[in-house]
């Protein structure tokens, strides 16, 4: 299998081939997930990470030390960031990837498991 | 049907990964300048203020009044500098710059900013309301010499000791002029014998009998 299919630039949401596997693994202090797996349409694995963020001041009272945020779950929206060049992509776009984009399941929540 | 809003909402969120700890910074720059106008707003305010100095005030009201102001002081002081460094950030911190620590650096100082401008909010509201505390009780809480138990002002009428030829008396001067000063002496009347209001006496000393006048605190 290659590791890349030099496809057009073009943002869809292709479906999953159910034998593509992707690894959602959560980082030890729990505030960053990286799914790992190929891309549906180029074929080229794409890492991509996501991170637990805030939005505002917190409201408890007592401050702790650094919080480890409440697992996610559903699932994470993922785009192809592979990095080769794709034609017919606009020059304006920011993707670094073929435009594709899907969504992977996220697992129940223990560190290190892949689906 | 492709749903463009969920990718670009992706988009969105790894840009804001880089870009958090600049919009916390922008975020804590809006609240520092919050604080300090809402500082600034309690002198404007108060710039119908009472008395000027707490001197005159009962002891317990001016230590209080003290304690309040030097906590406000304190409080304001700790919130102006965590707002000042969440804003800005702390000086000397350093981090290895690979990309997962400072990854994780920054996801550390989002959430110390975050910190340090939750306590500048909370002690600066502090502080104000400690500041409105002090001028409030320095607007309320009357002057000494009223609480001191007199019924009358104390700066009513001037006591004075006038000695004569026959002794010294010690009275309120009522009244004064080429012939004669007039005093208000508490409890020579003679008829009840005691030191109550009823018993005063209004006594007219003519100027030739008098020695010298004295002004006193009272009698």
């Amino acid at each position: 299998m290659p590791d890349h299919v030099p496809t057009d630039f073009r943002e869809h949401e292709p479906a999953v081939p159910p034998t593509d596997t992707f690894a959602v693994v959560r980082s030890e202090d729990g505030r960053w997930y990286t799914v790992t797996g190929p891309c549906p349409t180029c074929r080229a694995t794409v890492v991509f990470r996501v991170a637990y963020g805030v939005l505002g001041p917190p409201k408890r009272l007592l401050r702790g030390g650094r919080r480890t945020p409440e697992p996610l779950t559903g699932s994470i929206p993922v785009y192809c960031q592979c990095g080769y060049p794709h034609a017919e992509k606009p020059p304006e776009s920011p993707d670094a990837g073929c435009g594709a984009f899907w969504e992977v399941p996220v697992p129940s929540p223990a560190p290190g498991t892949t689906t | 049907m492709t749903d463009l809003a969920k990718k670009r909402f992706a988009q969105l969120g790894q840009q804001l990964q880089l870009d958090q700890l600049t919009v916390v910074r922008r975020q804590a720059e809006g609240w520092r300048n919050g604080l300090t106008g809402l500082t600034g707003l309690v002198g404007v305010v108060f710039v119908l203020k009472g008395r000027e100095s707490v001197a005159g005030m009962p002891a317990v009201w001016r230590w209080t009044t003290a304690a309040l102001l030097v906590a406000a002081f304190g409080l304001l002081l700790i919130g102006a500098l965590g707002a000042v460094r969440a804003a800005h950030g702390q000086l000397g911190q350093r981090t290895w710059l690979t990309g997962d620590r400072l990854f994780a650096a920054v996801l550390d100082e989002v959430e110390r900013t975050q910190d340090a401008l939750t306590a500048a909010r909370r002690t600066s509201v502090v502080g104000l309301c400690a500041i409105v505390a002090a001028i409030g009780v320095s607007w309320v809480v009357p002057a000494e010499e009223s609480a001191a138990g007199s019924k009358e002002p104390a700066t009513a009428v001037p006591h004075v000791l006038v000695v004569t030829v026959d002794g010294p008396r010690c009275g309120e001067l009522m009244a004064g002029d080429t012939r004669t000063l007039t005093l208000k002496v508490a409890g020579e009347s003679g008829e009840s014998g005691g030191r109550t209001p009823a018993a005063s006496g209004w006594r007219s000393i003519p100027f030739d009998q008098v020695r010298s006048i004295t002004p006193v605190r009272g009698c």
